[in-house]
């Protein structure tokens, strides 16, 4: 995946290794921000800025991002698909959806409704096209609701962000399919400008062995699609052989588990630990039941006993790579084993079905593939772009979406005359090993799933989901890359203070003697912008930016009986995390004005006391517990500061109107109590 | 560099009690760097001022500035547009800061905010000791480094005293004997033998016992106008 900016909501500064991993460039540090912080709407605003399909990819995106999370490199990367699945269960029906900015007269045809074509038409409309989709199914969803199985993926989950793509104005059109009921000449003399071809891989592929046309024998695709309508049962005396070891073989032999099958056995050309399929796939396979012992063996022949299937005959794999790295595989031919079985499943592969192109003009290659631009993404026939896997090969969701996207974005450009180029979009750079040292371990929260007994006879969805706590535990492990301090050049005296106060040696001295904060290793603690003497150092945090705007807002939404409000800066990780739920404000007294901020640690001394000179009686100051804190430090000083606080107030005749206190920063009762002894 | 502290809150509300609108001024340099009077001790002290006015029902009011360097007149000429809204600046510079508002605003009084301490050295983040008396004939050539006149309570030259014990000055056991830190470096360097050497009376005429001192570079100084 080449790293290119494909979507505006992405800084060319602020580019989080996740985010550039993301071949559609989610923001995924500012939706774990928004639910480490209780912000659930936020965070799934945050997910649909980029993320049309936000169900389907909180359900089964591979997370290409989290395989970049600089976390990984500390201790685990952070959950971040599960995350956004939660944050879509927790915010959808709460947030609106956007609108197309502009009308614009062009119609532009989407052949297939897969997660290439679903993203194309929903940019397309955004951008204000009409747009239509012609799906060759009876429902549109693509692979996705033909072949991904009902327990990794939900059809609620599919309808949920198709039902928010129709409502941009997309037309859907099920049952049309290119070449038989309509073509693209048609297309064109019906006034689309332009048509995308999204066809996706619709042909398994099969092996050239002999006893292959045995009716037991059964191609995945049509497997799946038969299971995902309810009509396959297996005869569990019966054991089923899967070629392959790739995710959909993965989803045939998970499915066929759940169908009854007695037995179920992947037998693939690759080794134990070249089994292409994701890790986790294998892993709750395995716990399925599925049996994975036949490795590195190549199809030979069905063997054939009667007019039953008795089994494979299979010859050795020397290996399934030649030099170049590419897939070839070679044999020995004397080393013959049979693996015993009634029934097999190919799950080797799929290929795309260029025949509807036939007579279109255009143009394929000698192979039948399509011809196209790798750039723009245009065929040869103008006006008509192709993506997805028609011309990537397989791959994941995510990529295909990407490759929508793009096309999109290209069909737009080809609209308006313009040429179409992307901007390069580059990662910040891996985290140095001394700031890995120091920073604070945290488990990763694994997403719960079903327990095995539960899953096996049923296509009940087998990921429960997150709970509101760990999911808010599991996001705060976010490392926050590239939004901390930022040095201003023209307000820094050098005075090193922030090299001496930053607990992960971050500022440092440079040979040539400057200082330098070196903002992409920045773990965003806020130390060094609360002691900052010249206030010099931006935080890349608007609420950290704004703090004194709150304290003024807080100010004027209170309820004053006499004496002044009560000023309460909160973290907004910690007790006012929970502020969305209905318990949380009943128990803060009417003179109390919260102020949150992501972690006390970035208020400094002026903090605690301009609220006084704003006419406030008293400030209290709700930390977390050191414990609870990824960055212990940080309670340690902004707990210095506000003793310093303490003593200038002091001089002003203001004892006891400053109050530190600090609990668990998953108990809001205590924040609660905290505030009520301070009003009694 | 310049160390300096602030001055007590009374001391402060005292100074300014006849003017009903000041201007603190604070010194982007060296006292920002000890954490005395730069832009967040100027908001701090200006809010605490207003804070404690207010309670006594006055009325008076504070802005706040900060400038580069207060002993810089290109910089401290930022502030003449404000000279004749206010009454008073009240000054978080050191005292050379101070003395240079007065001169570059004869008519509006300069009021100290800090106490200039010393020219000193940083420990640690919140610690700085004095090094240094700006004597005008530097010694540490003979000494290791450490200044005695600064850092000897006596500022004997040839030390130590009888007050010196297990390392300490007598006049607190914080307080590092600098004789004791002057041998021990000379040791190290093994040059012990220059101790031996007695110095004779220091004629103090360089530091300032002939009156206020000035130097004059002359290779810069062009004559005309």
């Amino acid at each position: 995946m080449e790293s290119s900016r494909i979507a505006d909501c992405c800084s060319p500064q602020l580019n989080q290794p996740c985010q550039v991993a993301c071949p559609i460039h989610q923001n995924a540090r500012g939706y774990l921000a928004a639910i480490a912080q209780g912000e659930f709407e936020q965070a799934l605003r945050i997910i649909m800025e980029a993320n049309p399909l936000p169900s389907i990819c909180g359900t089964i995106c591979a997370h290409p991002c989290e395989d970049k999370c600089r976390r990984g490199k500390v201790d685990k990367p952070l959950s971040i698909r599960a995350l956004k699945r939660f944050a879509v269960e927790q915010g959808r029906g709460a947030i609106e959806l956007a609108r197309p900015k502009a009308r614009r007269e062009q119609k532009v045809a989407i052949v297939g409704s897969g997660p290439a074509g679903l993203v194309a038409a929903h940019d397309l409309a955004l951008m204000g096209y009409h747009v239509t989709i012609f799906e060759k199914a009876e429902t549109p969803g693509g692979a996705l609701g033909l072949y991904i199985p009902l327990y990794r993926l939900p059809r609620d989950t599919i309808r949920q962000d198709i039902k928010n793509i129709e409502a941009l104005g997309v037309e859907i059109k099920t049952g049309k399919e290119l070449g038989k009921d309509f073509t693209i000449d048609q297309l064109q003399q019906q006034g689309y400008k332009s048509v995308l071809l999204s066809l996706g891989l619709p042909v398994s592929r099969s092996l050239p062995i002999p006893g292959i046309d045995h009716k037991d024998v059964l191609l995945a695709l049509p497997f799946l699609s038969a299971v995902n309508n309810g009509k396959i049962r297996l005869d569990p005396t019966k054991v089923v052989l899967v070629i392959g070891s790739g995710n959909v073989a993965m989803d045939v032999a998970r499915s066929a588990v759940r169908c009854g099958a007695g037995k179920v056995r992947v037998v693939c050309l690759e080794a134990k630990d070249e089994m292409p399929a994701f890790p986790w796939e294998i892993e709750e396979a395995l716990e399925e039941g599925v049996e994975m012992q036949c490795c590195s063996l190549g199809p030979k022949q069905v063997i054939v006993n009667g007019n039953q299937i008795a089994g494979l005959n299979c010859k050795k794999v020397v290996s399934v790579f030649d030099a170049q790295k590419c897939f070839n595989p070679s044999y020995d031919e004397t080393v013959l084993s049979d693996i015993e079985g009634n029934m097999i499943i190919l799950s080797i592969g799929q290929a795309g079905d260029t025949s509807c192109l036939n007579g279109s003009g255009v143009k394929l290659n000698q192979r039948g593939q399509l011809v196209y631009d790798s750039n723009s993404l245009a065929t040869s026939r103008e006006g008509v772009f192709a993506c997805g896997e028609l011309i990537s090969g397989p791959g994941t969701a995510v990529q295909a979406m990407y490759s929508g996207r793009r096309a999109a974005l290209s069909i737009a450009k080809f609209l308006s005359g313009e040429e179409f180029k992307l901007e390069p979009f580059e990662p910040l750079p891996d985290l140095a090993s001394g700031v890995i040292e120091k920073v604070k371990r945290l488990e990763r929260n694994s997403v719960p799933i079903l327990p095995v007994e539960k899953r096996i006879n049923n296509v009940q969805h087998v990921e429960i989901g997150y709970s509101l706590e760990v999911a808010r535990k599991e996001a705060r492990r976010c490392l926050n890359c590239g939004v901390g301090a930022r040095r201003l050049e023209e307000k820094c005296i050098d005075c090193l203070t922030c090299v001496r106060v930053c607990p992960y040696e971050v500022p440092v001295v440079t040979p040539e003697g400057a200082v330098d904060i070196r903002f992409d290793q920045c773990q965003a603690c806020g130390i060094c912008v609360g002691e900052c003497p010249a206030r010099a150092i931006a935080f890349n945090m608007p609420e950290v930016e704004d703090v004194l705007l709150q304290v003024e807002s807080a100010m004027k939404g209170v309820k004053v009986a006499g004496g002044g409000p009560v000023i309460c800066f909160v973290c907004s990780y910690g007790a006012a995390s929970w502020r969305k739920l209905p318990g949380f404000l009943k128990g803060i007294p009417p003179q109390v004005g919260l102020v949150s901020v992501p972690c006390v640690a970035k208020l400094s001394v002026s903090h605690f006391i301009k609220p006084f000179e704003l006419g406030a009686q008293a400030v209290v100051v709700a930390a977390c517990e050191a414990a609870d804190c990824p960055h212990e430090k940080g309670i340690l000083f902004a707990q210095k500061r506000v003793d310093s606080a303490k003593q200038l107030l002091s001089q002003a005749g203001l004892d006891g109107r400053l109050e530190w206190v600090s609990f668990p920063s998953g108990d809001f009762s205590r924040f609660h109590q905290a505030l009520s002894q301070r009003q009694q | 560099m310049i160390k300096a502290e602030q001055k007590p809150m009374d001391q402060i509300r005292k100074m300014i009690a006849d003017y009903p609108k000041v201007l603190i001024v604070g010194c982007g340099t060296c006292v920002t760097i000890c954490f005395a009077g730069g832009e967040r001790e100027v908001a701090d002290l200006a809010s605490l001022l207003r804070l404690k006015d207010r309670q006594q029902g006055g009325q008076k009011q504070f802005l706040e500035t900060t400038v580069k360097r207060v002993c810089e007149r290109e910089f401290i000429d930022q502030l003449v547009p404000k000279q004749a809204e206010v009454d008073a600046i009240l000054s978080l510079s050191c005292a050379i800061g101070v003395q240079y508002l007065a001169e570059r605003f004869p008519k509006l009084p300069v009021l100290p905010g800090l106490n200039t301490s010393f020219l000193g050295l940083i420990e640690e983040r919140w610690q700085w000791n004095e090094v240094c008396v700006a004597c005008g004939d530097c010694i540490l050539h003979l000494t290791g480094g450490i200044c005695p006149i600064a850092r000897c309570a006596k500022g004997l030259f040839n030390g130590p005293c009888g007050g010196s014990v297990g390392g300490k000055c007598e006049i607190s056991p914080e307080i590092p004997c600098a004789w004791q830190k002057i041998y021990d470096r000379m040791a190290s360097l093994g040059q012990l033998h220059k101790l031996e050497e007695i110095q004779p009376v220091r004629n103090w005429v360089s530091n300032q016992a002939a009156g206020p001192r000035r130097t004059v570079k002359e290779a810069l100084k062009i004559s005309g106008k």
